[in-house]
């Protein structure tokens, strides 16, 4: 197994002194499932956010597949971001154009300056995006406009997008927020299948327990900043669960928990 | 119980004295206005123009409806097409920087202030005006309509183009910047499309309020078919005016039945 | 449009898994080449030129130097020309906004179980909103005689219409459920219009006639022009005489008015939503 994501004392705190990471160690392999769970404003959001640089940390190390995040200036930030796809709670999708313009947008960076002027994109990308929209199930709407279609066929057209992107890590911030449970569900069943079919690693922010012990492989538990359970989904009791949710006084005595000890 | 009844009954919000005294503002008001309005009876020479219109718009001039010639209806409705075509595009063209510069979402508070200042009293300066002004630039003629028509555009352009501007929804901006774009891709594939089909919607709906506008124009000689619809009046050829009225009304309800079909196609997708 | 696919056959689109895609033309190119063509003839007609425009585009300024500094001399000339516009625009526009009611519910199909009778009063209504005020107002003042009453009428016309169309839409999209129920509770029609449609229609209908109330303090002030009283008529008599920094003065004025109007009108309008 090659580590894909490592963290090393990684320490991030916002201009207005709110500590949102201190002291996060986690390795994540290549074709891990991973669930973050925590409670709002543990820190789960920074932690993702992190990864492809759309925050800076203040202190430790970031390496994803060999590379310094937090050293990247510029263009490099870019190039960097085109490896790691992700998705949002709220979709981000431009809703008055069509699916598969929206899911070809993953393409853009890489098209030479005429077409990006025309917005003219060459067949091998149109077929790299249906195909995309394939894998997630809904290439029949591929010229339908992003506002006719329902929220948990938006989130498919997010996935796609970034599945175009053909990434090496995949992020996701609260994918499933604003989705009812069925359609939850489903698009939890799209996360896993591609995960499974492409090793792609996914590292995914979660407030739906349930569902996050249900699809992921391994979960991390965040609380303040901290991470305070990191182990298999299979393993997680009610006192790990409440040692990430419990009563936010009794913090103290919580944070030794047996189970804080990093694994591998 | 009963008491409780009671107590929401008292509590029940007293709207009849604000609406009865909006009621007597709006009397009083028109009470005023009507006192100083020239009510004339309708003497009999006015309702024999009356029946004179009536007569022109049922018994139209034919041969200068579908004549081809350049004084002939047809014409003249071309040429105001024409004039409201390429004022509509020029106004709607200069007023996106404009609109840019007057959202305080793009601009500072003060920067979009003074600009809607501005554009109020661009607003409010009437086109016949406008059109004297641009008649000392280009002569007589729609050349001088065009720009007229530009320049009218642009205040209610703006001003609905602001409120799009005002509505973008930037979440896109952040997907697209997780992507790895640059500030210009992010501007091209996140911005414009949620702009182009609303403004292209303001845009024709612009036309289609230029194109009744425009028959202003000919009152001071800016071209289209105002000035032929006064000369025929003001002669009493009530069937000249007749195929006239008869062909604007045409072209304009053609013209709404299309732009509303294509507005909505462009609303719905 | 559909000749359009015909003439430009969709382009098949075959992925790897042998699923075909077809992919309609775009109409983009077509629709850009259509507003080249309008563009090119447009300029012809009107005899548009950009030489002539960057040749003397100052001239446009001479009679705005003029007007500047305003004539406030004038002032006391303006006062009652300018309440007569407000005045026209205030009957106009509060008669054609009631008139428009009873054309509105004429005009509703979901009311109206004759679609014959609906039919003719929306066509009345689109045909009055056809006619640019300003021909109304011509046509009046022949009528009705030079002054005020031919500008009255003009505006009131113009409501007419304007709020006629867009009460009679809005009435057509309403949820006719409540309508239904209290007919079933053996109330007439004209009740249960009262008590369901007119609660859901009367924020939207009182704000769109302040709406158009401002905008015909605008309109009102050049129908003048014609002979329709009002502001415009100054404004002929001035530009007649080239008196351009009285004209500067009147546009001061009126600019002012207008602006104090849509603030009224805005606060109003902003309560009712």
């Amino acid at each position: 197994m090659t580590t894909v994501i490592e963290f090393i004392d990684v320490n991030k705190t916002y201009p207005n002194g709110v500590t949102a990471l201190s002291n996060v160690n986690l390795k994540i392999e290549q074709g891990e499932f991973v669930a973050i769970i925590g409670l709002s404003g543990a820190g789960k959001s920074t932690l993702i956010r992190c990864v492809n640089r759309m925050h800076d940390i203040n202190s430790g190390k970031l390496i994803v597949n060999t590379i310094d995040v937090s050293a990247l200036r510029g263009k490099e930030i870019r190039q960097y971001r085109r490896k790691v796809g992700m998705i949002f709670q709220s979709f981000n999708l431009v809703t008055r154009t069509t699916v598969l313009n929206n899911v070809l947008l993953s393409s853009v960076p890489e098209l030479p300056y005429w077409r990006k002027v025309l917005g003219v994109f060459p067949k091998e990308t149109k077929i790299t995006a249906l195909t995309a929209l394939d894998k997630v199930g809904i290439l029949d709407k591929a010229y339908m406009r992003v506002d006719q279609l329902s929220g948990g066929q938006q989130q498919r057209v997010a996935l796609a997008r970034t599945l175009a992107q053909s990434p090496e890590i995949i992020l996701a911030d609260e994918p499933v927020a604003s989705l009812d449970p069925v359609t939850a569900k489903q698009v939890m069943d799209d996360f896993k299948k591609i995960n499974k079919e492409t090793n792609m690693s996914i590292l995914l922010n979660i407030h739906h327990v349930e569902l996050a012990l249900e699809y992921a492989d391994r979960v991390i538990g965040i609380r303040q900043g901290q991470v305070v359970y990191d182990g298999k989904a299979s393993e997680v009791t009610q006192s790990v669960l409440d040692s990430i949710y419990g009563d936010v006084q009794s913090q103290d005595e919580l944070t030794i928990h047996p189970t804080l000890q990093p694994q591998s | 119980m009963s008491e409780m009844i009671e107590n929401q009954f008292e509590n029940e919000p007293k709207k009849g004295f604000y609406w009865i005294s909006i009621a007597t503002i709006l009397l009083v008001a028109f009470i005023w206005s009507v006192s100083s309005i020239e009510v004339q009876s309708l003497n009999e020479s006015g309702l024999t123009i009356a029946s004179n219109i009536f007569r022109g718009l049922m018994n139209p001039d034919l041969e200068l409806l579908f004549g081809l010639t350049t004084g002939g209806v047809l014409y003249l409705l071309f040429e105001t097409i024409c004039i409201a075509f390429l004022g509509t595009i020029f106004g709607a063209i200069l007023a996106i920087p404009i609109a840019f510069l007057m959202a305080p979402s793009v601009v500072p508070a003060p920067i979009a202030y003074i600009v809607r200042l501005v554009v109020i009293v661009i607003r409010t300066v009437p086109a016949l005006v406008y059109g004297l002004m641009f008649i000392r630039v280009t002569g007589p003629g729609p050349f001088a309509g065009v720009l007229t028509m530009s320049i009218t555009s642009i205040g209610m352009v703006s001003k609905l183009y602001v409120d799009i501007i005002e509505d973008l929804d930037i979440s896109i901006l952040e997907s697209l910047t997780s992507m790895g774009c640059t500030t210009f891709e992010k501007i091209r594939f996140g911005i414009i499309p949620q702009l182009f089909s609303n403004f292209l919607s303001i845009t024709i709906y612009r036309f289609d309020m230029n194109l009744r506008d425009a028959t202003i124009l000919g009152l001071v000689g800016a071209g289209g078919i105002g000035a032929p619809l006064i000369f025929a009046m003001n002669s009493y050829r009530w069937n000249e005016v007749g195929s006239i009225l008869v062909g604007l009304i045409v072209l304009i309800l053609l013209v709404e039945f299309f732009s509303n079909k294509m507005r909505a196609r462009l609303v719905k997708g | 449009m559909m000749i359009y696919d015909k003439l430009f056959p969709p382009k098949k689109i075959i992925l790897a898994n042998n699923k075909v895609v077809e992919e309609k033309r775009s109409k983009t190119p077509f629709i850009f080449i259509l507003i080249i063509i309008g563009f090119v003839i447009s300029v012809n007609v009107t005899g548009f030129s950009f030489s002539i425009l960057l040749n003397r585009w100052q001239e446009f300024f001479v009679i705005l130097k003029e007007m500047i500094p305003p004539n406030i001399d004038y002032l006391p000339n303006i006062w009652k020309p300018l309440l007569d516009t407000i005045k026209m625009s205030l009957v106009g526009s509060l008669l054609g906004s009631l008139v428009a009611v009873i054309f509105a519910i004429l005009a509703s199909s979901n009311i109206i179980k004759s679609k014959f009778t609906a039919g003719i009063f929306k066509f009345i209504l689109s045909v009055l909103r056809t006619l640019p005020t300003l021909v109304t107002a011509l046509i009046a003042t022949f009528v009705f005689g030079l002054g005020t009453m031919a500008g009255t009428i003009a505006i009131f016309l113009f409501t007419l219409s304007y709020i006629g169309k867009l009460l009679y839409e809005q009435i057509e999209t309403i949820n006719m459920g409540s309508f239904e129920a209290l007919e079933s509770m053996g109330l007439t029609r004209l009740q249960s219009f009262r008590h369901a449609i007119v609660p859901e229609i009367l924020p939207t209908y009182l704000s769109t006639s302040l709406f158009c109330f401002e905008g015909n303090v605008r309109y009102a002030s050049i129908l003048g022009y014609v002979g329709a009283g009002g502001l415009g008529l100054l404004l002929n008599e001035r530009l007649g005489w080239r008196d351009y920094s009285s004209v500067g003065m009147i546009l001061v004025i009126l600019a002012i008015t207008v602006f104090i109007i849509e603030r009224i009108s805005e606060y109003f309008r902003k309560k009712l939503q």
